[in-house]
């Protein structure tokens, strides 16, 4: 067990440093720039460097600052986020934790992560990281429900909350391939949803008002430097990709893939696969940062509780279907047919907001 | 087992205290979250597992939550509200209190109702024998209970209401 | 119209053209790798003030400037100080003994230039002015802010063709009038 454990906690913390260069090297080649390429060739070593810049910064905490819990938020950022990781089954020979709690343990523990950055932004008594955390409660809180309710579907499905049994359940098929459960209709809409909710979890781009720059200057971490500000950064890295990890053992089959199996060879192959699948899902991560602006805050709040809550629900009855409708040409269309309604009717009700042409009082 | 046992039962204890005797409010949740961490870690203990996610997904994640956010709206936003009495002077209010929970506690323990529900080892607990008493023998506390967070629900909507018409 | 987010899928394409082509597309690429490679400024891109002399063997003496002190006074954000320079007897030199320029004031407006009417201040195109230090590394003092008329018109031609063509002519006029000058007896120098 503790191997495991050891292995996942080094392997991940380095998946976040380099996660952190690729981002801005892929963003660089997004914007037609090159990005970082000065220490090392490619700018290989430019993680080390942030380190040690970020390690030797002064630490500055406010003079009015609630000196304990402004201490203790960057702990609590990252405690929840290395906790995550303990169970995503990385291979089929390499499971940290196998509790038959799994996903339910994942979802306590990555709630766990708002405090820290609410206790950080309102321990900086700071206006800009008060509005901040304000932000960052409103969403996690939100958005928490239909990700919740999307991996409920994959529940349902398997009938266990065990990551494990969750990713077993998707073995087998042609090539290890087609049994994964972003191949089904109900674990398509799942996928997104819960893509969408992860990365409203872990504040990443389209979802990143509680830091937006341009709007509150860094948001809950404006007040913060040095370690501790990295402590932020790392507890958010770590918990998107966790998440990612997570979206991938529930929905793109987990460690499975063609040559995966119980055996060492097998082992090896299925961790391959896990992280080929983990890669995949950071890029796309970084694609849609590069890609896509920033939400208002209304429509944030809206499009989880207009569209995604009633969209996973309609997701939960859509595995129903497929539990009972043995007859799997039926079950297809049958679910197909369901979820593709309720996406229709949903996008409807949500375009006709906000449909007045817009008018300019200054430009023209 | 019996010091991890102890250590949360002071965490549980401690949280519990500072919740009430702290004087900045948010220091006050923030302890809260303290307790609510501490009782998790009990559940963990009894091996009731789920229970103790649930603790840790409800009232940490939720509960708690929501407690700052309703803060944070407020004009303390600070929490700063000075030196307040825990009991405003009514000492025997807290007293009543403690003497009827003493009586309770020792009643449950006396007919040693607790050993009798939990098996000997913790309670084996999963999570389908909880769903399924929870639809079988006490579904009608159960439906009650919805029932009445839904009434809670829709009393929250409509006090937001008379607030947007009284705007108008 | 399409189907809903198909605007949103639409910008994943144009991004991944982006981030492919930039590999394949030099062209793409605008960023300049600094201090390997530099834009050649424009030629009339300036940034600081510094002192023009004409003679590389004695730049001292030979430096356009006579202390007048106009710049000084015309300068808005008051970055220049000049202390002229006295013989023993406290007689002007007709130079500045202490001529410097605050560079973190300065704002590069270039009035210095304008008001000169000696043309011995000009602007300067070197812009890799930055210093270790916050106060005194910044002021430069007369030997840093010395440099040869050759200097200026390599780093500004057009500019220095006119200036030179204009301070030639000065030259010939004043020989003219000192040639007439001289051939009378000394008693005209009084007048």
């Amino acid at each position: 067990m503790a191997i495991p454990i050891l292995f996942v906690l080094s392997v991940f913390l380095g998946i976040f440093a380099y996660t952190t260069l690729v981002e801005r090297k892929a963003l660089g080649r997004i914007q037609n720039r090159f990005g970082p390429n000065r220490v090392g060739r490619w700018g290989i070593l430019q993680p080390i460097a942030d380190g040690l810049k970020l390690l030797i910064k002064e630490d500055i905490v406010p003079r009015r600052a609630d000196q304990f819990v402004h201490f203790l938020a960057p702990v609590i950022a990252v405690i929840p986020s290395i906790l995550l990781f303990s169970v995503v089954p990385v291979g089929t020979r390499l499971v940290p934790v196998d509790l038959n709690i799994g996903i339910l343990f994942a979802f306590a523990v990555s709630t766990v992560s708002v405090l820290a950055l609410f206790m950080g932004g309102w321990a900086s008594r700071n206006k800009f990281s008060l509005l901040g955390a304000m932000r960052a409660v409103a969403q996690v809180v939100s958005y928490e429900v239909p990700m919740v309710l999307a991996a409920v579907a994959v529940v349902m499905a398997v009938g266990s909350l065990s990551t494990l049994r969750i990713a077993r359940a998707q073995s087998g098929g042609i090539l290890n391939v087609t049994n994964w459960f972003v191949f089904r209709p109900w674990g398509f809409v799942g996928f997104v949803l819960f893509t969408i909710g992860a990365m409203a979890e872990s504040a990443r781009t389209p979802f990143d008002i509680p830091e937006a720059e341009s709007e509150i200057i860094a948001g809950y971490h404006t007040e913060y430097s040095g370690f501790k500000f990295a402590l932020f950064q790392m507890g958010e890295y770590l918990a998107s990709i966790a998440m990612a990890g997570i979206t991938v053992t529930m929905f793109l089959g987990g460690y499975n893939g063609p040559g995966s199996g119980p055996g060492w060879v097998g082992g090896l192959i299925s961790m391959f696969w896990f992280f080929i699948k983990l890669a995949f899902m950071i890029v796309l991560n970084i694609w849609i940062r590069g890609t896509w602006p920033r939400v208002r805050v209304d429509q944030l709040l809206g499009f989880a509780w207009k569209v995604l809550l009633p969209m996973s629900i309609a997701n939960i009855v859509a595995v129903g279907m497929w539990h009972y409708l043995t007859f799997r040409p039926l079950a297809w269309v049958a679910t197909t047919l369901w979820l593709v309604l309720w996406f229709v009717t949903l996008s409807k009700l949500a375009a006709t907001e906000n449909v007045a042409p817009r008018t300019y009082r200054y430009a023209s | 087992m019996e010091t991890i046992f102890w250590i949360l039962s002071a965490i549980t204890v401690l949280g519990a205290l500072f919740a009430i005797m702290l004087r900045n409010l948010v220091h006050c949740v923030l302890s809260l979250i303290l307790f609510f961490l501490g009782i998790a870690g009990h559940y963990f203990l009894l091996r009731a597992d789920f229970l103790g996610a649930v603790q840790i997904l409800i009232y940490v994640g939720a509960v708690a939550v929501l407690m700052l956010f309703a803060i944070m709206l407020t004009r303390h936003v600070t929490g700063d509200e000075g030196p307040r009495e825990v009991l405003g002077g009514k000492w025997w209010a807290g007293m009543g209190t403690a003497i009827i929970i003493a009586g309770l506690l020792w009643a449950i323990i006396r007919k040693d109702q607790l050993a009798q529900i939990l098996p000997a080892g913790g309670a084996q607990t999963s999570m389908v024998e909880i769903g399924k008493a929870m639809v079988t023998d006490w579904v009608v506390p159960f439906e009650a209970m919805a029932v009445l967070l839904t009434a809670a629900l829709i009393g929250a909507v409509v006090i937001a209401l008379e607030e947007v018409i009284r705007r108008r | 119209m399409g189907f809903i987010g198909k605007g949103l899928l639409d910008g994943m394409v144009v991004t991944a053209r982006n981030f492919v082509g930039s590999y394949f597309d030099k062209e793409r690429l605008v960023t300049v790798q600094y201090p390997e490679e530099r834009v050649q400024t424009p030629e009339n891109s300036r940034t600081f003030p510094f002192l023009v002399y004409d003679d590389n063997k004695n730049p001292v003496d030979t430096m356009r400037c006579v202390a007048c002190k106009i710049c000084e006074t015309e300068c808005p954000p008051q970055c220049i100080y000049i202390v002229m320079d006295r013989d023993e007897k406290g007689k002007p030199r007709q130079r500045p003994k202490v001529f410097d320029i605050d560079t973190s004031v300065c704002m590069q407006c270039q009035i210095c230039v304008e008001v000169c009417p000696f043309d011995a201040i000009k602007m300067d195109n070197d812009y890799e002015k930055s210093r270790y230090g916050r106060f005194d590394e910044l002021v430069e003092h007369l030997p840093d802010l010395l440099k040869s008329n050759e200097y200026y018109g390599r780093i500004k031609p057009t500019e220095a063709t006119v200036v030179d063509a204009k301070l030639k002519a000065e030259k010939e006029k004043k020989a003219k009038k000192a040639a007439p000058a001289g051939a009378k007896p000394p008693t005209g120098s009084k007048s």
